[in-house]
């Protein structure tokens, strides 16, 4: 009984400290920059090449390579997609042979290990979404001392360990996209909260602590009730979003999921709770998976580029950085079906602004 | 008298591994390269470390659970004392250490004196101090290592991986032990008959907790390890890496009841799931067709075994 | 202590509570601990004990309860199942796979569940006639159904299931389905378990193996069915499961073994081989999803949430040891 009595006391005092804290956000703590609210472009300023140098590669250009594709982990549709869009842009090219393998569980280390076995097996390319971009930073060192070329894309890793980086659209785009989308839907003085993968998913805390600095921008009156972690999980995700419109009842005008597996679990929770209207649910999701609510009106939109760009991007990046089309201090790149495609911050690759996903435009999109 | 060798599992892991490597060497001419080897072995080492000591708790009839999250708890140590309360690395390192050998110690005496099965106490420690470490941390990782730690995890002694000496000597080390002092034998008895060690006046508790406290301190090395090889610490790391040490540990021959288990059969188990792993990697299977070869290898080497010791007896 | 009256040396009605805390402690112990959370969570937010909150914490975790029945059992045993969670996986993948594909929606709900049996039945062969310890079997299965629901999925999600199919969804008098199963199957298997010939069989093998085969039960044989018997429970498990949305995940949901070998050993299996129920592990199932959502109403950073579900699996245990003292 003591011991059972220590726990409920050490969960009120838990509870109490908690409550003395400020609202836990989920964002890191690097230095943000919000868009301006009224989206004007924000002016560029030009920085030199700051990515890595291959080492003693082989001329390839023109000739055929294979290159392998190495996603932060397989079995998602996420990446499911983009290893669809590095397929097809190793198709058009016709001279790449790119092969998908990743680990199971977005790990750092088995993501470590089955780089460095590639290269040992010699492949001439390697592109990579980071599950740590310090982590990954000494095997991607390895394979450019090697001759291999490197280049990522969705997450990327220090710039000194890859030469390009190919980003799906800036961190405060999507922030101001999204902001922007809840806004119009729960009005300037609505609360709303979030469902995050896991904080320690350096992208979704960057997302995040855009969001907050835009919000505090552009919509100062909304309230930021509380991110939740579910991580890639389908039920979890949806008992959070459950708990959290418990929790606040009416005082919950919107929830954001921050990844592709939350978004759609707190449509349904909303729809299975006959809250369609009441609460409104926008987040990065891929379109397959938000049809159903979108389509009966249940959510109004989501944010997403098209990974299978991204992954077309990729390789189309790749092939030019072998056959030295793309070179430091170019400020854009031909990437085949895509057309030119804007290189900013020294060596990110820009494959443009994120997509809104609603009733007008949801049907025509296949992933 | 020779079938008492050639039905020994020992026997039947080497042969497998001479088979895996063979196998290996002929789907993929860039297996047999020392670059590769030694490559390998610098992979091996965190789960190694971690499997050398969960041979002494297997064999005394416990497990050890908890040994991925003192993993991750001792690396996220070394990284807020080192940066945040700015104490020097060299020590930051032992405070690691230190830390795992507390978890441990902890998992010891919990299982000593609330007499709570090893598997439950180290279940509830496993969410413990993968709580902590996430709690301490708040997610933040901690990068920045000045460059001579990063000889410990990425560089090289005499053309070896650093990490490969450290858990060379271990091995070896440990592999004394457990063969030729009366330590390994305690651990040997406790594990057999727990009960009659005690009658037998054997000081069963205090090695026990001697076993679990080494168990954290060892899986805190690995942290260490692992955190130079990575350059970064995260509060995720080494998260069910205690599947793959007890993997190892079980294709290695120890007796999951205790009471049975070389060294020599933990250090063929890790090296023929490394070969196996890499091998295939670079044959061109993709990563889940891997582990669905390591999982029947499992199932079957230990298959083979059971009914090579029935044939023997 | 003062404030645990009901422990104090008292005349008759207090008696019989002794005796009853002694038959179930460990139960007795999760369910104060269940109340005590739910009182303390709703004196803060009342919302907590709102009719929806409730429905969800008593319903989101009915699978895992299901699971932990047959857990339980084999635990009972002395074996372990670390592959249980990705074998969910693998069958609420297969139960999808037909419900799209337009076969009956009964055999969508049945099929899983025989091949649920099956496996787990060559488990049990491997664990009770070829002596391979059941960690080591299940580990190596483990990897074997990860790979496999990988290679043959390609980690695709499985959607566009039939609104028929949804049988986690259904609700009767307000209640969601998933709970009618949770409390049917866990009366019935604790009767079973309690009254049945060979449900005590269980608790005999448990106990000493060799007393057991003196009076006549065959430890191979009964092995081998509880091992089927767990794998239908898991087969019930992977429906409720893959039901409760409208897309199923086709990759193994992660850690779920642990969760589930965590209620049946918090519900009080095996701390002294041979005793426990599945009213605890049940308890506990329910239990686990009071604690997660607490840690939301009481906005606790989720940071510390594993550290506090760490602390509370000790102290359940710890607490269950200190009682044992008490009265032994």
């Amino acid at each position: 009984m003591k011991t059972l009595l220590s726990i409920a006391a050490g969960l009120a005092l838990m509870a109490g400290t908690a409550h003395a804290e400020d609202v836990w956000t989920g964002g890191d703590s690097q230095p943000t920059s919000p868009l301006a609210c009224d989206g004007a472009a924000p002016a560029v300023t030009a920085v030199p090449y700051n990515g890595a140098a291959v080492k003693g590669a082989a001329d390839l250009k023109g000739k055929p390579i294979s290159i392998v594709d190495v996603p932060k982990l397989i079995g998602i549709g996420y990446f499911n997609a983009t290893a669809k869009g590095v397929a097809e842009g190793a198709k058009d090219l016709g001279s790449v042979t790119a092969k998908t393998d990743g680990p199971t569980k977005a790990n750092i280390d088995d993501q470590i290990t089955l780089i460095d076995n590639y290269i040992t097996s010699g492949v001439n390319g390697i592109v990579f979404a980071a599950n740590d971009p310090e982590a990954i930073a000494p095997v991607l060192k390895k394979a450019l001392s090697k001759g291999i070329h490197v280049v990522g894309y969705d997450s990327d890793a220090t710039p000194d360990a890859r030469e390009w980086f190919v980003n799906q659209a800036s961190f405060n785009g999507v922030a101001k996209a999204l902001m922007d989308n809840l806004a119009s839907q729960i009005g300037e003085d609505g609360s709303f909260a979030i469902v995050t993968s896991t904080f320690t998913t350096p992208v979704q805390a960057r997302w995040i602590a855009e969001m907050t600095a835009y919000t505090a921008k552009c919509h100062p009156k909304m309230q930021w009730l509380e991110t939740v972690e579910a991580q890639e999980d389908n039920i979890l995700s949806f008992n959070q979003a459950n708990t959290l419109m418990n929790k606040y009842g009416d005082k919950l005008k919107g929830i954001i999921g921050m990844t592709s597996v939350a978004t759609p679990a707190a449509a349904e929770a909303v729809k299975q709770t006959n809250q369609c209207g009441k609460i409104a649910v926008t987040g990065l999701a891929l379109p397959n998976s938000m049809k159903p609510y979108v389509n009966s009106g249940c959510v109004n939109g989501v944010v997403l580029w098209s990974p299978a760009d991204l992954g077309y991007a990729a390789v189309q990046v790749m092939r030019a950085a072998i056959d030295g089309t793309l070179k430091p201090g170019d400020t854009s790149v031909k990437a085949g079906k895509l057309g030119e495609l804007k290189i900013v911050n020294g060596s990110v690759v820009l494959l443009g602004d994120p997509v809104t996903f609603t009733k007008a435009n949801i049907n025509n999109f296949d992933f | 008298m020779l079938s008492r060798y050639v039905f020994r599992h020992e026997t039947i892991l080497a042969l497998l591994l001479v088979l895996a490597l063979a196998l290996s060497a002929n789907l993929s001419d860039r297996f047999f390269t020392v670059d590769n080897l030694l490559n390998q072995g610098r992979m091996l080492t965190e789960v190694g470390i971690i499997a050398i000591a969960m041979t002494f708790v297997i064999i005394t009839g416990g497990i050890d659970l908890s040994v991925g999250s003192v993993l991750g708890l001792s690396a996220i140590t070394l990284g807020v004392v080192w940066k945040t309360l700015g104490v020097p690395l060299p020590l930051a390192m032992v405070v690691a250490v230190l830390v795992g050998a507390l978890c441990g110690a902890v998992n010891g005496l919990i299982i000593v004196k609330s007499r709570m099965p090893p598997m439950i106490a180290t279940l509830g420690t496993l969410a413990l101090y993968r709580g902590l470490a996430e709690g301490i941390s708040q997610a933040r990782s901690v990068r920045g290592y000045p460059d001579w730690f990063y000889v410990l995890g990425q560089g090289e002694v005499l053309g070896v991986p650093t990490q490969l000496w450290i858990f060379g000597a271990l091995a070896i080390v440990a592999a004394v032990i457990l063969g030729y002092q009366t330590f390994g034998r305690v651990t040997y008895a406790i594990g057999a008959n727990e009960t009659a060690a005690r009658f037998s006046g054997l000081a069963v508790d205090r090695s026990k907790i001697l076993i679990y406290t080494a168990s954290g301190a060892m899986a805190a090395l690995a942290a260490v390890t692992f955190v130079s090889r990575v350059s970064t610490t995260r509060s995720d790391m080494g998260m069910g890496i205690e599947m793959d040490a007890i993997s190892a540990v079980v294709l290695g021959g120890t007796s999951i009841f205790g009471g049975r288990g070389t060294m020599i059969g933990t250090l063929l188990g890790i090296l023929l799931i490394q070969t196996m792993k890499n091998g295939l990697t670079l044959a061109g299977v993709k990563g889940d067709g891997t582990i669905i070869v390591i999982g029947s290898i499992l199932i079957l080497t230990i298959l083979i075994s059971n009914i090579a010791n029935r044939v023997r007896d | 202590m003062s404030h645990s009256p009901t422990l104090a040396p008292q005349p008759s009605p207090a008696a019989a509570f002794l005796r009853f805390v002694r038959a179930y402690g460990q139960e007795t112990a999760v369910l104060v601990a269940l109340l005590v959370i739910v009182v303390a969570v709703s004196l803060i937010n009342p919302n907590y004990l709102g009719p929806t909150n409730i429905n969800n914490i008593v319903a989101g975790n009915a699978y895992v309860a299901v699971a932990a029945i047959g857990m339980t059992m084999i635990i009972l045993l002395g074996h372990i199942d670390v592959a249980v969670g990705a074998l969910i996986g693998v069958l609420a993948s297969i139960a999808g796979t037909l419900a799209v594909n337009g076969y009956p929606i009964w055999i969508a709900w049945l099929v899983p569940i025989l091949v649920g049996v099956c496996v787990e039945a060559i488990i049990g062969v491997l664990v009770a006639y070829a002596r391979i310890p059941a960690i080591v079997v299940t580990l190596g299965i483990v990897s074997i159904l990860k790979g496999g629901l990988i290679t043959v999925t390609q980690g695709v999600w499985i959607s566009n299931l039939p609104p028929d199919f949804l049988i986690a969804q259904f609700r009767l008098f307000g209640i969601p389905s998933p709970v009618y199963f949770m409390v049917g199957l866990t009366i019935a298997a604790g009767l079973w378990m309690r009254y049945a010939p060979f449900g005590r069989a269980i608790y005999a093998v448990g106990g000493n193996v060799e007393a057991a085969r003196t009076v006549g039960i065959r430890p191979e044989r009964l092995t081998v069915g509880v091992f089927a018997l767990h794998g239908m429970f898991a087969g019930i498990a992977a429906v409720l499961f893959g039901t409760q949305l409208q897309v199923i995940q086709s990759t193994v949901p992660n850690n779920l073994e642990l969760t589930i070998i965590t209620a049946s050993v918090i519900g009080g299996v095996s701390i002294v081989g041979g005793r426990g129920t599945v009213f605890g592990s049940t308890l506990a199932a329910i239990f686990f999803s009071a604690v997660s959502s607490a840690l939301v109403f009481l906005n606790i950073s989720a940071y510390w949430l594993r550290a506090v579900l760490g602390l509370l699996i000790l102290a359940t245990v710890l607490a269950d040891a200190m009682r044992r003292r008490q009265f032994h």
